[in-house]
C-alpha cells in the first residue's frame, strides 16, 4: 500500500490539529504565572481551580444553573417533541415539507435575529430575566432537534407491536408504557443527549433574555475569557467541556466505538 | 475474439483465512457465453473482479490474448464489468451514462452522439436518451448498463448475476436480449450466476467453482449428463447413485451387471442416472415402487432396485394407478448411464 | 400531535422573527412609532460602518465555508477506508463535535495571539523578540484567528455529513467508472464528486449560515474593527438611542435573510436526494 505512509501521517496531522485548541485551555488551568515568552508554566498550581470552584467565583453557582436549565428544556422538548416526532416520522401528509422548513428554520436562521425579537415579546410578557424566560428561548433551538431526531426514530419505528398489544387487550396508556417507549427509547435518549448540549451551548439567547441575571455557564466564562485571568478561564474552560465528554462517553458503544453524537447532523452552530 | 485464460489464480482475504480461489485454472472459450456458476461464497464474484482489474491475485496470471493483465488499472484492460446493480450515475442522463466510457476514453462528442444512439437502438431504448436513471425501471435500467459496457466493444464483457435483480416477468426478457446481443456482437461473455436453470438455458460453457478450483468446465449437456465428480453431479441436480465397479462396458453393482456406453473409465466408481433418464413399464429390471407424487408435468415416483433407492421422472400417464409396492419393470438405458471415478465418500441416499 | 410543538416554536420563533421585523421598520407602538418605514434600512444601508461590517462578515463566512468543505472532503476521503489510525481518529472527531464553539475559540486564542503558544514558538526558535513581532492572527483586520476558529468546528461537521453519504454510495459506481475506463482520478471527478456535491453543498450552506451569523466568536476574536455584523447588530440593540435600535433590528433581519436563503439552498439540494435515496 504506498498509500499508507501518507495517509497514517495525514491522520496524525488532524489528530494533532483536532486536540490542538484544547491543550493550552488545561494547560493553563494549572499554570502559576506563565508569561510571554515561556513555552511552559514554570510554576504548576490548584489555585485557579480553587478558585473556580470556590463560592466566589461563581462557577459553581453557574454550572447548576445552566444544567437545571438544560433539563428542564430536555424534558419539555421531550414533551413535545416525541408526539410531533411521531406525527412528522410515521405520517405523509399535505404541508410536510412546510413543517420541515418550519422547523429546520430555527436551526438554520443565525440566532441573533430571534434573540433580538424575542427580548421584546418576553419583555411584554414579563418573562425576561427570569429563569423560567430562558428555558422558553431555548426551546427555539432545542425542540426542533429532538422533533427531527424522533421523527427519525418513528420513521424506523413499526406500528404493527402496538397494535399487537391494543388486539391483546392492553389500554393505550399501557401500550404507552409497555411496548412504545421501550423500543423509541434509544432514539429518544440521543435527543435527549441533542437537547441537553444544544442548551448547553447557547450564549447570545441567553445573553438577550436572561439579561445578564441569569448568569450560565458560558456566559460566566465569556466573563473571565476577556478579564485575562488566563488560569481560571482555562478551568472554567474544562469545566464547561466537560458535560460533554461525559456524554460522549456515556452513549459511545463499545462495539463499534462511536457514539449517537455522530448521527443526525444538522445545524453546524450547535456544539455536537 | 480473444482468448482469456486465468491460471493459478489464488486469492485470500487475509494471511489467516483459507484462500477463496487457490490455484484456479479457466480457459474462458473466445467469443462465447461462459457461465460461471458455484455455491454462495465460492468466488465467483471475485473472478471478475480479478480479470476486472478491481482486485489482485495473490498469486497466479490473467492473460488476455497472450498479453498478461496483472499490474494493468481497470481502465487500460479492455475488460468491462456489469455489477449487479445496474449502477447507472444517478446525475448523468441515459445518453451520458453509454456514453460515458467513450467520453473517457476522449473520443469527439459527435461520434459518442452517434454511437450512443446506435446502442440504445440495439438494446431497445431508443428515444431515452434525455431520459434520468431515476425514472427507468429495473429492466431498463440493466439494459442501459448493457449498453454502456458493450458500446466499448470491449475483449471481455463480465456480468455479475445480471438477472438476479430482475423479477421473474422480466427475467425470460433479459434472457434473450443478453443471448442476442451476445451472439451479435461476438464478445467473449463471462457470467456469474447462482441459478443453474439460467446457466443451462444461456450459456455455451459452464464452470463450476468448488473449492476455489473449476471442478468442470464443459458445455450444460456434458455437465448435465457427465457430471466430473459427485459433487458437480449433486450441484446440478443429480440424485441418483450407485456404487459399484465398471469394467469392458459393464458396470457390476448391487443392482447387477448394466450394460453402460463405451469410452468410461473403468475401475471403481458410481453410477449415475438422471431421473428422466429411468424408463418404466419395459425392460429387464424389476423395481418396486415407494411412492409417487404428481408434480403436474411429471410425476416423481421412487424406486427401490434390488436395494438401492433411485428416483425417476416420468410422464404422468406413465406412472398412472402406480400404488407403492407393486413391482413394475424398468430400464436404464445405457446411453444414459455415466460413471463417475471413484473418490473414498460413501455413496450418498438418493433426494433433493 | 404535531400541534404543540408548532404552536410552541410558531408562537415563540414566529413572533420573535416578526417582532424583530417590525421593530426595524421602526414600528413601535409603544412609544408612539405607528407609521413603519424604511428608515432604518436606509440608515444602514449607507453607513460605512454597517457595509464594512457586512463584507467582513460575508468574508469570514465565505473563507470558512470554502476552506473548510476542500479540506473536509479531503478528510473524509481520507477516513473512508479503515486504516490503523483511523479509531482514535474519529473518538477526537467525536469530541471536537461536543466542545462548545466558545471554548473553541478561546483555544485558538491561547493559540495564535500574539503572546500565544506559537508565538512563543517563534520566540523560542529566534524568529522574534517581542510579542508585537509576531503577525497578528487574532483581533485582526482578516479575521484569521475566527475562521480559524469556523474551520476547526466546521470541518469535522461537514466531514461527518461526507461519510455518511459516502457510506451510502458504496464503492460500486466508481469500481464501474473504473471498468468502462476511467482513471482513478477521472471516477473520482466524473462520478465520485457529483453524487457527493448535493450533500456537500448542502452542509456549506449551513456552515455559511452559522460563520455568518454567530456572535459570541467574531465578539471574543474578532477586530475592534470592523465589527463583524452580529456583534454590530447587538451593540445597536443595547443602544439607549432608539434609532440604533432600529437600525439593529434591520441588521437582525438583513442576517435572518441571509440565514433563510441559505436554508432555502439547503432543502432545494437536500431533500431530492434524501428521497432517491429512499427508494
Amino acid at each position: 500500500m504506498r498509500a499508507e505512509p501518507l495517509r497514517l501521517a495525514l491522520a496524525a496531522a488532524l489528530a494533532l490539529w483536532l486536540a490542538m485548541p484544547l491543550i493550552p485551555l488545561a494547560i493553563w488551568s494549572f499554570a502559576h504565572g506563565w508569561r510571554f515568552p515561556a513555552l511552559l508554566p514554570g510554576e504548576l498550581t490548584l489555585d485557579a481551580w480553587t478558585y473556580a470552584l470556590s463560592p466566589a467565583s461563581g462557577v459553581l453557582e453557574s454550572l447548576g444553573v445552566t444544567i437545571f436549565i438544560g433539563l428542564a428544556v430536555t424534558l419539555l422538548a421531550a414533551l413535545v417533541g416525541v408526539p410531533a416526532g411521531r406525527a412528522l416520522g410515521l405520517h405523509q401528509f399535505r404541508g410536510r415539507g412546510l413543517v420541515l422548513m418550519l422547523l429546520l428554520a430555527p436551526v438554520i436562521l443565525p440566532g441573533i435575529a430571534v434573540a433580538l425579537g424575542l427580548h421584546g415579546v418576553f419583555l411584554r410578557l414579563g418573562l425576561t430575566g427570569t429563569v423560567t424566560g430562558v428555558i422558553l428561548a431555548h426551546l427555539i433551538p432545542v425542540l426542533p432537534y429532538m422533533t427531527l431526531v424522533m421523527a427519525a426514530v418513528f420513521a424506523g419505528f413499526d406500528t404493527g407491536a402496538e397494535e399487537q398489544a391494543r388486539a391483546l387487550g392492553a389500554r393505550p396508556a399501557q401500550v404507552l408504557w409497555h411496548v412504545t417507549l421501550p423500543a423509541i427509547l434509544p432514539g429518544l435518549m440521543t435527543g435527549a443527549l441533542f437537547a441537553f448540549l444544544v442548551s448547553w451551548s447557547q450564549y447570545l439567547l441567553t445573553l438577550s433574555i436572561g439579561g445578564g441575571r441569569v448568569q450560565t455557564l458560558p456566559l460566566v466564562l465569556f466573563t473571565f475569557a476577556t478579564s485575562g485571568r488566563n488560569d481560571v478561564t482555562g478551568a472554567v474552560a474544562m469545566i464547561y467541556i466537560l458535560p460533554g465528554l461525559l456524554i460522549l462517553a456515556l452513549t459511545t458503544r463499545r462495539l463499534t466505538g462511536r457514539s449517537p453524537v455522530l448521527g443526525p447532523g444538522i445545524g453546524p452552530g450547535t456544539d455536537r | 475474439m480473444t482468448a482469456l485464460r486465468l491460471s493459478g489464480l489464488t486469492k485470500a482475504w487475509s494471511r489467516t483465512a483459507a484462500p477463496v480461489l487457490a490455484g484456479l485454472e479457466l480457459a474462458v472459450e473466445p467469443g462465447r457465453l461462459t457461465a460461471l456458476v458455484g455455491p454462495s461464497g465460492s468466488g465467483k464474484t471475485t473472478v471478475l473482479k480479478l480479470v476486472a482489474g478491481l482486485l489482485a491475485p495473490d498469486a497466479g496470471d490473467i492473460r488476455l490474448g497472450g498479453r498478461s493483465l496483472l499490474g494493468l488499472p481497470p481502465e487500460r484492460r479492455r475488460v468491462v464489468m456489469v455489477f449487479q446493480a445496474p449502477q447507472l450515475f444517478p446525475h448523468l442522463t441515459v445518453a451520458q451514462n453509454v456514453g460515458f466510457g467513450l467520453r473517457m476514453r476522449g473520443l469527439p462528442p459527435a461520434r459518442i452522439a452517434a454511437l450512443t444512439e446506435a446502442m440504445l437502438d440495439r438494446v431497445q431504448l431508443a428515444g431515452f436518451g434525455a431520459r434520468l436513471p431515476a425514472g427507468l425501471s429495473g429492466g431498463q435500467a440493466q439494459r442501459v448498463a448493457l449498453a454502456r459496457a458493450l458500446v466499448l466493444e470491449p475483449e471481455v464483457l463480465l456480468l455479475d448475476e445480471p438477472l438476479s435483480s430482475l423479477d421473474a416477468s422480466l427475467r425470460d426478457e433479459m434472457r434473450t436480449l443478453i443471448r442476442d446481443l451476445q451472439r451479435a456482437t461476438g464478445v467473449t461473455t463471462l457470467m456469474v450466476t447462482h441459478d443453474q436453470t439460467e446457466a443451462v438455458v444461456l450459456a455455451d460453457r459452464i464452470a463450476l467453482l468448488l473449492d476455489g478450483r473449476v471442478a468442470q468446465h464443459a458445455t450444460p449437456e456434458e455437465i448435465y449428463r457427465r457430471p466430473a465428480s459427485l459433487r458437480v453431479a449433486r450441484f446440478f441436480g443429480g440424485v441418483n447413485f450407485l456404487p459399484g465397479h465398471a469394467a469392458d462396458g459393464v458396470f457390476h453393482s448391487a443392482i447387477g451387471p448394466l450394460p453402460i456406453a463405451p469410452g468410461q473409465a473403468g475401475g471403481p466408481g458410481l453410477l449415475t442416472i438422471r431421473p428422466e433418464a429411468i424408463l418404466l413399464g419395459a425392460g429387464p429390471l424389476q423395481a418396486s415402487v415407494l411412492g409417487c407424487s404428481f408434480l403436474g408435468p411429471q410425476t416423481r415416483v421412487t424406486l427401490d432396485l434390488a436395494g438401492t433407492l433411485l428416483l425417476a421422472m416420468v410422464a404422468p400417464e406413465a406412472a398412472r394407478g402406480l400404488v407403492p409396492g407393486q413391482v413394475i419393470a424398468a430400464t436404464l438405458p445405457p446411453a444414459a448411464l455415466w460413471v463417475i471415478p471413484e473418490t473414498a465418500a460413501p455413496p450418498p441416499a438418493p433426494g433433493p | 400531535m404535531l400541534a404543540p410543538a408548532l404552536l410552541v416554536l410558531g408562537g415563540l420563533f414566529l413572533s420573535a422573527l416578526g417582532l424583530t421585523f417590525l421593530r426595524s421598520l421602526r414600528y413601535m407602538p409603544a412609544i408612539g412609532l405607528t407609521e413603519p418605514d424604511l428608515a432604518a434600512y436606509a440608515a444602514i444601508l449607507s453607513s460605512p460602518d454597517f457595509l464594512a461590517a457586512l463584507g467582513l462578515s460575508l468574508w469570514i463566512a465565505l473563507a470558512s465555508t470554502l476552506i473548510s468543505a476542500a479540506l473536509a472532503l479531503g478528510t473524509a476521503l481520507l477516513l473512508r477506508r479503515g486504516f490503523a489510525g483511523r479509531g482514535p481518529l474519529f473518538f477526537l472527531i467525536q469530541v471536537n463535535l461536543t466542545v462548545p464553539h466558545v471554548v473553541g475559540a478561546i483555544g485558538i486564542l491561547y493559540l495564535f495571539s500574539q503572546s500565544g503558544f506559537f508565538a512563543r514558538l517563534a520566540h523560542a526558535g529566534g524568529l522574534i523578540d517581542r510579542p508585537a513581532e509576531f503577525p497578528a492572527l487574532t483581533h485582526d483586520p482578516f479575521a484569521i484567528g475566527i475562521i480559524l476558529l469556523y474551520v476547526w468546528k466546521e470541518v469535522p461537521f461537514i466531514t461527518l455529513i461526507l461519510l455518511a453519504r459516502l457510506q451510502a454510495i458504496g464503492t460500486d459506481p466508481e469500481a464501474t467508472a473504473r471498468s468502462l475506463g476511467a482513471t482513478r482520478w477521472q471516477a473520482f471527478a466524473h462520478v465520485l464528486l457529483p453524487m457527493l456535491m448535493p450533500a456537500l453543498l448542502a452542509a456549506s450552506a449551513l456552515v455559511f449560515a452559522f460563520a455568518f451569523g454567530a456572535y459570541e466568536i467574531p465578539l471574543l476574536l474578532g477586530a475592534h474593527a470592523p465589527r463583524a455584523l452580529p456583534v454590530l447588530a447587538w451593540q445597536g440593540f443595547t443602544d439607549v438611542d432608539l434609532a440604533a435600535r432600529a437600525e439593529a433590528m434591520a441588521m437582525a433581519v438583513i442576517i435572518a435573510l441571509v440565514g433563510a436563503a441559505m436554508l432555502l439552498a439547503c432543502a432545494r439540494l437536500a431533500l431530492p436526494a434524501a428521497a432517491r435515496d429512499a427508494r
